[in-house]
């Protein structure tokens, strides 16, 4: 029988999600067109070639190696793409995204990615076109409420500030607005206007975001009533403590 | 796991740490945060337009009202345009951030010092602007402890002179004019000027009361004045017929040189002071000995000297351990039915020490660090749930929360499961019930030092072991990362995600006990945001027990001197001084610079 990776404990929705984001299985909810991905990450002009820092690896002769011949390289890695980031930030206020599940997705699911964990927010930096691949799948899918995260290239202490009155997560540098019931960005990830507003999608309901989270939280799921999940950090505890002081046992 | 269901708790009457005991149930407990959250975020502060809501609203009108809104900042702002003006060259101009975005875009709230009453500008929370954070440092830094039994034994039985209580009076009334830099032995000699140095002094202090009775009062640390009885006799019999001098060098001159001045300073004066009191010849060989045993064999640095690679002499922040660092702050003394009080006045100042001026400046330079270390000392976020994890333990353990040896419960994994996790789920549930508190520690590493400080600590306190309570501290980053999905940036977890593996390692130099540990100990030399929080757990196991000291006797008896310009039995309440500008400092230059 093949192997099913279990990913993570727990009895919970929150636990449930959090599977699914680590899996990488899950919903996609909207589309955000390659133009327009391309505007809000501010890296190159949308439709522009991709800058590249070395020629594309086939032109290259690369040197005999057995690792190269067994690892197939990225698209980006091929075509020598830089390396640039996708940012984001997650309210702690049942966003769908935490920091820790945003990374674990794209190391399990991606190649090629270099995700940094923070507590307000999650980057991922990978050559720009498998970056991109990356960013747009957590922006169409239920990764990411609009509303309650999003593209923070700077600036990201919202995730822990109470919600303005639109529902939208505070952002010091303004990026984005709610629209005719849609969620805009009108300005890059780092702040810089844009020539035009790029639609991000609805909000999700409260209701919605509280279903999809993975956040615990004492209002929907708490941690406390998750008790494999905390009998299981028990047991990761113990063990790094006896390792320590006896590795034998 | 232990839900919690109603049992004898204390309730905060003020926001200091005079507490009376009533009894509620658990779920109506009066949280300590509550009264500094309603001011921080439900009143007007300045012109930032806050009046109104409730503390556990989730939702709230940003005005983004810029620096404007702040008085500091409205200050700040103005000198920095007549600098500009003056000099012919701009600074500070909080319009430079973010391209043109100004700092305030939220509400600029006060803080409170935690355990005071006292609100404060945030701003006034960094060193530079706070003259007693800078005079605590300074107070440590100037300091080394002096043994005299060595320099005795030579002056008698090398050149038979007689040491008697006088002599020893003498010898220090010849000493006090010395240490700041009065002159002996030598003619036309330049001297400091008393009025630069007037912070500089040396008292003795002994375990025989026999001899402390016949030195004059005025060069004495009274022991038995100074500590509680119970306190002053364990002292008394670990000191025992020693005797040891407390030397203050001047803080202007610990300023302009380092902290590995301290004692060369004082090893000079120290033996010039010999020389002139016991009438010997300059140029005996004896003035060697007397000259070692000031400069290396008798001497006690608040530091030890750190690795070429740190680059720093002893009496420097990285040296100083976190035992010798719970002796010097002194509420151990003054509160010692208290732990969680003790506890928490370390953490105040040791996250000042460790993250503000060691990590902070120190080690990489920056001015953020600032941010991070008030979360331990301000606004009773962490008070709240220490003082809660006192009550869970004395309700649970059988009183093991209160000080004393005969009530501590047994060092154990089950023990620090059981506590970690109540208080680390307990504080996490009050970011979710309190949005202002989430507000306020608005990073995950100001959160996860609170969250562990208080967990670790309640261990220490109920084991009185500072090991098993630094356990706590990881289960407890352990906890919150799982329930909140993130814990503090990149590096700052780093060496909690490993941490538990060192608690009890076979290797000695990662499973040493926590009093000798410190800044530099491996995994801990460069990330914000924890050395506060250990030596606070290591205070924490002492006071639990209501021990007289954590490791060191003699720094204990050293810092317990009224006459130090920093008071070491309240740090958070003299932080507050230093906000308000308040605060007296030593080593100010005012008499020799033009007035203004």
């Amino acid at each position: 029988m093949a192997y099913e990776p279990q990913f993570y404990p727990g009895a919970t929705s929150v636990a449930e999600n959090r599977r699914k984001h680590m899996s990488g299985k899950v919903e996609k909810l909207r589309d955000v067109a390659d133009d327009d991905l391309a505007m809000i990450l501010g890296h190159r002009a949308p439709g522009s070639d991709y800058p590249s820092t070395h020629p594309p690896l086939a032109e290259m002769g690369e040197p005999e190696c057995s690792v190269r011949e067994m690892v197939a390289p990225t698209p980006g890695a091929a075509a020598g793409d830089r390396v640039r980031y996708v940012q984001f930030a997650d309210s702690m206020y049942n966003a769908p995204a935490t920091p820790y599940f945003r990374s674990y997705m794209a190391a399990i699911n991606f190649r090629g990615v270099d995700p940094g964990t923070l507590s307000g927010r999650q980057v991922v930096e990978a050559r720009e076109r498998d970056m991109e691949e990356i960013a747009k799948f957590q922006l169409e899918t239920e990764m990411t409420c609009p509303a309650l995260g999003g593209l923070r290239g700077a600036t990201v202490h919202g995730h822990s500030l109470r919600l303005p009155e639109d529902g939208l997560m505070f952002d010091m540098l303004d990026r984005c607005r709610v629209e005719d019931g849609n969620v805009i960005m009108h300005k890059d990830q780092v702040g810089r206007p844009i020539d035009k507003k790029v639609i991000l999608g609805k909000p999700m309901s409260a209701e919605e975001a509280a279903k999809r989270t993975t956040i615990y939280r004492v209002d929907n799921v708490a941690f406390r009533d998750d008790p494999e999940v905390i009998e299981w950090v028990h047991r990761v505890f113990d063990n790094r403590t006896c390792y320590g002081f006896k590795p034998e046992n | 796991m232990n839900g919690y269901t109603g049992y004898l708790i204390i309730e905060p009457v003020t926001a200091s740490s005079q507490r009376t005991e009533v009894m509620i149930m658990a779920d109506d407990r009066k949280k300590m945060f509550a009264k500094h959250m309603e001011i921080k975020y439900t009143k007007e502060h300045g012109t930032n337009k806050m009046e109104g809501g409730e503390i556990t609203d989730m939702n709230v009108e940003y005005h983004r009202l810029g620096v404007d809104q702040n008085p500091r900042k409205l200050e700040m702002r103005k000198a920095g345009e007549e600098l500009s003006k003056k000099r012919g060259l701009v600074g500070y101009n909080p319009m430079m951030h973010c391209g043109g975005i100004p700092l305030g875009q939220r509400a600029l709230t006060p803080s409170f010092l935690s355990g005071t009453d006292d609100m404060v500008e945030i701003d006034d929370l960094h060193y530079v602007n706070n003259s007693a954070m800078q005079q605590m440092w300074d107070d440590i830094r100037r300091t080394v402890v002096v043994g005299m039994d060595m320099a005795h034994e030579t002056l008698e039985k090398r050149l038979g002179i007689e040491v008697t209580p006088e002599t020893i009076n003498h010898y220090l009334e010849t000493l006090n004019h010395a240490l700041p830099g009065g002159a002996v032995v030598q003619e036309h000699m330049v001297e400091t000027h008393p009025a630069l140095v007037d912070d500089c002094f040396v008292k003795i202090f002994t375990g025989d009361d026999e001899l402390a009775d016949e030195i004059d009062s005025q060069f004495l640390i009274d022991i038995n004045k100074q500590f509680p009885a119970e306190q002053a006799e364990v002292l008394k019999e670990t000191i025992g017929k020693t005797s040891w001098q407390a030397a203050h060098i001047p803080t202007l001159v610990s300023r302009v040189t380092d902290g590995a001045q301290t004692s060369r300073w004082m090893a000079m004066q120290v033996g010039m002071s010999y020389i002139s009191a016991y009438s010997m010849c300059a140029g005996e060989a004896a003035v060697a000995d007397l000259s070692y045993a000031a400069k290396h064999a008798g001497v006690i640095s608040m530091g030890e000297m750190l690795p070429a690679r740190r680059a720093r002499g002893p009496n420097e922040p990285g040296g100083v351990s976190f035992g010798h660092f719970a002796d010097i702050i002194q509420t151990s003394r003054t509160t010692p039915e208290n732990p969680a009080n003790i506890a928490l006045e370390v953490v105040g100042a040791g996250c000042m020490l460790y993250d503000q001026i060691w990590l902070g400046s120190y080690m990489s330079g920056g001015v953020g660090f600032t941010q991070y270390a008030t979360a331990g000392y301000t606004n009773n976020i962490l008070d709240d749930n220490l003082y809660y994890n006192v009550d869970y333990i004395n309700d649970k353990y059988d009183g093991a929360a209160n000080a004393g040896t005969d009530n501590k419960v047994d060092a154990n994994l089950d023990v620090v499961k059981d506590i970690a996790t109540e208080s680390t789920i307990y504080g996490v549930e009050n970011y979710e019930k309190y949005p202002t508190t989430l507000e306020d520690h608005f990073g995950g590493s100001q959160r996860a030092t609170s969250l562990s400080a208080a967990a670790g600590s309640a261990v220490a306190i109920a084991t009185g072991n500072g090991n098993a309570g630094l356990s706590g501290w990881y289960l407890s980053m352990y906890l919150h990362k799982e329930a909140l999905g993130r814990l503090g940036f990149f590096g700052y977890d780093l060496q909690d995600q490993c941490g538990a593996t060192n608690v009890l390692s076979y290797q000695s130099d990662e499973g040493l006990a926590l009093e000798l540990r410190g800044p530099n100990y491996p995994n801990y030399a460069m990330n914000v945001g924890h050395q506060g929080g250990y030596a606070a757990i290591t205070s924490a196991a002492h006071a639990g027990r209501g021990d007289a000291f954590a490791v060191n006797p003699l720094v204990k008896v050293c810092f317990a001197d009224d006459l130090l310009p920093f008071d070491f039995s309240k740090p958070r309440k003299e932080f507050a001084r230093g906000c308000l500008r308040e605060f007296e400092p030593a080593g100010e230059r005012s008499l020799i610079i033009p007035a203004k």
